[in-house]
């Protein structure tokens, strides 16, 4: 089933579970800085989020890649980066007011979450339930689109 | 959809899919060195030449590039015959001949089992096949700065009366998209230069680290509506700053609550 992942800042400890998780299934080494996701401190003291692309609604990246690599998954609601397509002119890093594309300098790509096709690992490892997914039939996208 | 068979084994396809797409999706390794997802099919290298034929051919084939041959019914695939790899070892036999210092040619080829030129070498080589690859990456970006210029013997890649491109904005695709990494381009200091054309690249207003060029975020804002301000703080910043703004909020909604 689909799912879209909702992150509650104020339940992340900062364990950084989810960075294992993302980059083992996304990549063959499991480098933790090889991570799309980033618990970060929040400022305050022991407390932590978990930064993640938000696939907005008015997306930077997509905005920024001229070569049109960067376009929504319709069932997800994930905006997905087609590296065969892409042409690392390093636009979309650039121009995400989120910082959340990024460089993988080792497998020289970009990268950037890509929900694991409606199937979020983080959410599954989260073990303060910081990180979880809900099914995308109880949010579909098109009609909160349409709802406005 | 349509049914073809490659090597043996039954494949769908979309119709109008170009065979080198579908057997990147099969995962069957076809050398193809000119072409890019981003930009139409070209057919330069000739490297994904492939063995087709049909039942009804009476055992005639034919040999196609498969980045440009479209998928029909009933296709019936060839990618590593003795044929084709024959016809992939004369090409790699001629630009080893043409790019004699290139490693990634040499290692291409002595996969193909050429491991020296049959042929004279070209003088004074540099490492590019004249694939085109950077320029139309280039057109496709919109830029259009550089292009071939020059026919036969004398054909290479150049900026317009090659002198500093008055078009280029210093992006990097041209060099990222190379097969044989012959574009040269430096950074050093917050300057990047290539194709002779020295660009400032943008120092991140928190901590400095530099981004992309100035020009190529010029280029954006304009061509995409992107507001220019995006482009003044580096990815690293970007992060922390939406970790400590959402900090905030966690903090101000845990007052309003207690």
């Amino acid at each position: 089933m689909k799912s879209r992942l909702i992150v509650t800042p104020n339940l992340c400890t900062g364990c950084r579970t989810c960075e294992l998780a993302c980059s083992f299934s996304h990549m063959v080494d499991g480098k933790p800085s090889r991570s799309r996701i980033y618990p970060l401190p929040d400022g305050h003291a022991d407390s932590y989020v978990p930064v993640v692309c938000l696939h907005c609604d008015v997306p930077a990246c997509a905005m920024a890649c001229l070569v049109d690599a960067i376009a929504r998954d319709e069932e997800t609601g994930a905006m997905i980066l087609d590296n065969d397509r892409c042409v690392k002119c390093m636009g979309c890093i650039a121009a995400c007011p989120f910082g959340c594309s990024l460089l993988d300098s080792e497998h020289d790509m970009i990268v950037k979450c890509d929900l694991c096709d409606g199937d979020p690992i983080c959410a599954k490892f989260c073990p303060t339930k910081a990180l979880t997914s809900r099914p995308v039939e109880l949010t579909p996208r098109k009609k909160l689109v349409e709802s406005g | 959809m349509v049914s073809l068979t490659i090597n043996g084994k039954v494949v769908t396809a979309r119709e109008g899919e170009m065979l080198l797409t579908v057997t990147r999706r099969e995962n069957i390794d076809i050398p193809a060195l000119c072409h890019h997802d981003a930009v139409e099919p070209f057919g330069g290298c000739r490297l994904c030449t492939v063995e087709i034929t049909k039942a009804e051919w009476d055992g005639w084939t034919n040999y196609v590039t498969a980045c440009l041959y479209p998928v029909e019914d009933g296709l019936i695939v060839q990618t590593h015959s003795s044929k084709v790899n024959e016809l992939r070892r004369t090409n790699l036999d001629l630009l080893s001949a043409r790019c004699p210092n290139s490693p990634e040619i040499r290692q291409l080829a002595s996969e193909y089992g050429v491991t020296q030129t049959s042929f004279e070498e070209v003088p004074d080589a540099d490492n590019c096949i004249l694939c085109g690859l950077c320029t139309r990456v280039c057109e496709q970006l919109g830029f259009k700065a550089i292009s071939t210029v020059g026919r036969g013997h004398s054909k290479q890649v150049a900026a317009p009366l090659k002198e500093a491109p008055p078009d280029c904005v210093g992006c990097l695709s041209c060099a990222q998209v190379c097969p044989t990494n012959v574009i040269e381009y430096t950074d050093t200091d917050g300057m990047r230069t290539i194709w002779n054309k020295p660009f400032d690249l943008i120092a991140c207003s928190e901590c400095g680290k530099h981004t992309i060029t100035a020009a190529f975020a010029d280029a954006l804002s304009t061509l995409r509506e992107i507001p220019r301000d995006y482009f003044d703080v580096c990815d690293e910043c970007r992060r922390k700053e939406l970790s400590l703004k959402m900090g905030s909020i966690v903090a101000w909604s845990q007052e309003e609550a207690s």
